[in-house]
């Protein structure tokens, strides 16, 4: 008894030293000492480590490893006192060391098992060794979910069951489902809603929701997945299960079916083909609203392009940024309207006026305002040289020259006043 | 180049030099100033002076700066005593004004012999002007209607006397009397006459400094000048079309082409005759057949021939004379006026007695 106490202390003082010197280690260690009569084993997670012989005059017992119940060790190893045994445990490490043996009814040894580095979720002695113990599994919940309808009118009600089934190798404990609500649809019923806590064994099927659903909105929508967390028989948990996500579409009742446009046409006329550098000309836009909904925002922007000036127009033309505009916040169905507005034929060339139009308008279908745009573009304008133009032509001392004369004479007319002015 | 001082005194003398200045420009428009240049060939300036603004202001073809206004009222209404009196106190200032022209070596003095300013100021200035400069003065004298009135016979008979007196080189005589045979409305005749006298006057100054066929200069015009009675007066023709030039000098010594009446033949001392024309028109003979015949009736002639290509002749004849009827007729009449004149103001001295009936009544006063 005495040697055994010194041999506890021993191994305490060498707890406590491993524990200090590791003590900034990141790597987990358990230790467990117990004593084990023979035929009975110890479990580490799926792993037993049965006693199998215990020698006390030779001071050695013989120790089996076995995995998952099978009857063939792993690892078969007799050791004396003081010694020990290590072998791998999924990613760490086993070492046993026999600290003693003693006799009885059943002969027994006192060991220390060290681990390393192994998330134990089920420790113990287990009478009986590994025949008798009790191995964790992977349970699988499968769940499923299934509509009665999947193609509905708004305002159509739908039947929605969930179903869950242990398709895994080990209890599923601790289940809890749940099931999101659902954007588009309003709950209109619930019949069934088991979400747990519960156990499912292995195999074991279970509804665990049903409920009703009402679409409010047309379109075509996926329902959200309904989930389970699980742990197996071990309280070990597992990642969350969802279910499938069906897709319902909705379709608006009849009525609502009915789009309307707000159909704009845009037409742009100008009073001469043909004109002298110089001349003006005057076009009208034209537009008139053929659908059967109101255009708003209606934005007309009249391209002038460079060899034509915009002069004036209509009231309703602003110049916005060099360019002229025209904007209405609305355009009635069958509305029709003309802006004329005048150009200044500067430069010779060929030259088209273009009118372009944006608006919006609501189709009484989807929510948000559709958009619209079209434009329109004149004929070729052809400015020719103007009655004048051959004048302009003339190099500048044409011009200047006679002018410097007029002034000439008229500065020397009115010396000439002056001198003989009384 | 001659330096000549032409200067206007009066209504009369200001629009003769204004019709100078205007044909020395060549055109015949009122524009001419504002695109021609004055073709004098010697250096020419002239002044009118006037006390009438109005008068001043009426001319066209003069410059400002020659236009020099004594201010007395309006005029001094034909009173000579009142014009001498306006000269002596602004002698300062007409003579400054000639002084600043510069160098002279021959003036002329136009003027009325009838009016206030020109009759008073002319001898008075023709005085200033021979006491300060030794160039000779000739004073051009227009003479009035003889139906104008007393007051301008009066005037003109002490003016022409007062002229002589200043000490004048020679006095050339124009006649509006003689020259209305011209006929047409006043303003007419006054522009015609004036017009007349200024391309006479024109015609004499471009022949006193020309590069002559026959030269006359300044020297044989002071010589003219200073034979006779101390008058002259001055012929001209200008043909118009291909006429001879014996015709022309004939046409130029008579009544028509004369600025005063006289009989040149009869009454001239020296005379100065000057041809302008086209050489092909000059024919020598007849010249100096017409010239023989003048100088064997007054003495002495100077001929000058200018040659202008393409141009008709032209005559101008300048003549003293030794007396002059006309002017005796002129002083008769004048003398008659000055009576006239007289007894009017006698007249209206006795009737200042009608004060004395007036006089009755000072005290009283009307009871009804």
């Amino acid at each position: 008894m005495v040697k055994l106490s010194r041999t506890f202390l021993l191994v305490l003082c060498s707890i406590v030293l491993l524990t200090m010197l590791s003590g900034s280690a990141s790597a987990s260690v358990e230790y467990f000492e117990e004593e084990i009569k023979i035929g009975d084993g110890y479990q580490i997670n799926n792993y037993v480590i049965d006693v199998t012989d215990v020698f006390i005059t030779d001071k050695l017992a013989i120790f089996k490893v076995y995995e998952n119940g099978d009857n063939e060790p792993i690892h078969d190893e007799m050791i004396g006192i003081n010694e020990s045994f290590n072998f791998d445990l999924e990613n760490g490490e086993i070492e046993l060391k026999l600290l003693s043996v003693g006799s009885g009814v059943l002969d027994r040894a006192s060991v220390l098992i060290t681990v390393r580095n192994v998330d134990t979720y089920l420790t113990g002695i287990v009478n009986g060794g590994h025949e008798y113990a009790t191995y964790s599994g992977t349970p699988v919940i499968e769940l499923t979910k299934t509509v009665d309808e999947d193609n509905i009118m708004v305002d159509d009600i739908i039947t929605v069951t969930v179903t869950a089934k242990n398709t895994g190798d080990d209890k599923a404990t601790n289940v809890i489902f749940s099931d999101p609500k659902q954007e588009h649809f309003i709950l209109d019923k619930s019949i069934l809603e088991q979400t747990g806590p519960m156990s499912m064994d292995v195999g074991a099927s279970q509804t665990v929701f049903v409920y009703m659903l009402k679409a409010t909105e047309a379109g075509s929508f996926i329902l959200k997945s309904s989930t389970a967390t699980f742990s197996n028989s071990a309280n070990q948990a597992f990642p969350q299960a969802s279910s499938n996500t069906p897709t319902i579409t909705v379709t608006a009742p009849e009525s609502l079916e009915v789009q309307k446009y707000a159909v704009l046409e845009l037409s742009t006329d100008v009073d001469s083909m043909i004109v002298a550098r110089n001349d003006k000309i005057t076009a009208t836009i034209n537009i008139k609203n053929t659908g059967d909904a109101p255009a708003s925002a209606v934005w007309i922007n009249i391209i002038i392009p460079q060899g034509l000036e915009y002069v004036d127009g209509d009231s309703a033309i602003e110049i916005i940024g060099g360019v002229p505009k025209i904007y209405m916040e609305s355009f009635g169905v069958q509305g029709e309207k003309e802006y004329p507005y005048t150009v200044k034929a500067s430069e010779l060339g060929t030259y088209t006026l273009t009118t372009k139009l944006a608006y919006e308008y609501d189709d009484g279908v989807n929510a948000e305002a559709q958009k619209d745009s079209t434009e329109s573009v004149t004929e070729n304008i052809y400015v020719q040289k103007g009655k004048y133009d051959e004048l302009l032509e003339q190099p500048i001392y044409v011009y200047a020259l006679p002018i410097i004369a007029i002034i000439a004479i008229g500065a020397w007319i009115f010396h000439r006043h002056k001198q003989y002015k009384f | 180049m001659l330096n000549i001082l032409m200067v206007g005194n009066g209504q009369c003398g200001n629009r003769i030099l204004d019709a100078i200045n205007k044909q020395a420009f060549g055109g015949k428009t009122k524009f001419a100033k504002f695109y021609s240049k004055q073709k004098f060939k010697s250096r020419v300036e002239t002044i009118v002076i006037n006390t009438a603004i109005n008068d001043l202001k009426e001319l066209k073809h003069t410059k400002g700066k020659d236009r020099i206004h004594i201010p007395h009222l309006h005029g001094v209404g034909a009173n000579r005593n009142i014009g001498k009196s306006v000269f002596t106190e602004n002698k300062d200032l007409i003579m400054r004004q000639i002084e600043d022209r510069g160098r002279f070596d021959v003036a002329f003095v136009v003027t009325s012999a009838s009016g206030g300013t020109g009759s008073s100021f002319t001898p008075m200035l023709i005085r200033e002007l021979k006491e300060r400069y030794d160039f000779p003065i000739y004073a051009i004298v227009v003479l009035p209607f003889r139906e104008e009135g007393t007051l301008y016979l009066q005037n003109a008979a002490f003016c022409l006397r007062d002229m002589r007196d200043s000490g004048a080189d020679g006095i050339i005589l124009a006649d509006n009397q003689f020259l209305k045979q011209l006929g047409g409305d006043i303003e007419s005749a006054y522009n015609g006459i004036n017009d007349m006298i200024a391309e006479r006057i024109l015609f004499l100054l471009d022949a006193l400094d020309s590069d002559m066929m026959m030269v006359t200069d300044l020297g044989d015009f002071k010589t003219v000048m200073d034979g006779g009675a101390g008058l002259a007066t001055i012929g001209f023709y200008k043909a118009d079309k291909d006429v001879p030039v014996k015709t022309a000098i004939q046409k130029a010594l008579s009544p028509s082409g004369l600025l005063f009446s006289t009989n040149v033949y009869d009454e001239a001392s020296r005379a100065m005759i000057i041809i302008k024309g086209d050489k092909s028109y000059l024919s020598i003979d007849d010249i100096s057949n017409e010239v023989e015949k003048l100088a064997s009736a007054v003495g002495h002639v100077f001929k000058g021939i200018i040659v202008r290509n393409g141009e008709y002749p032209q005559v101008l004849a300048v003549l003293t004379l030794e007396f002059a009827s006309e002017l005796e007729k002129l002083y008769s009449v004048a003398v008659d006026a000055i009576q006239h004149e007289r007894e009017k103001k006698e007249r209206v001295d006795s009737k200042k007695e009608i004060n004395k009936a007036f006089s009755q009544l000072d005290g009283l006063e009307p009871h009804y």
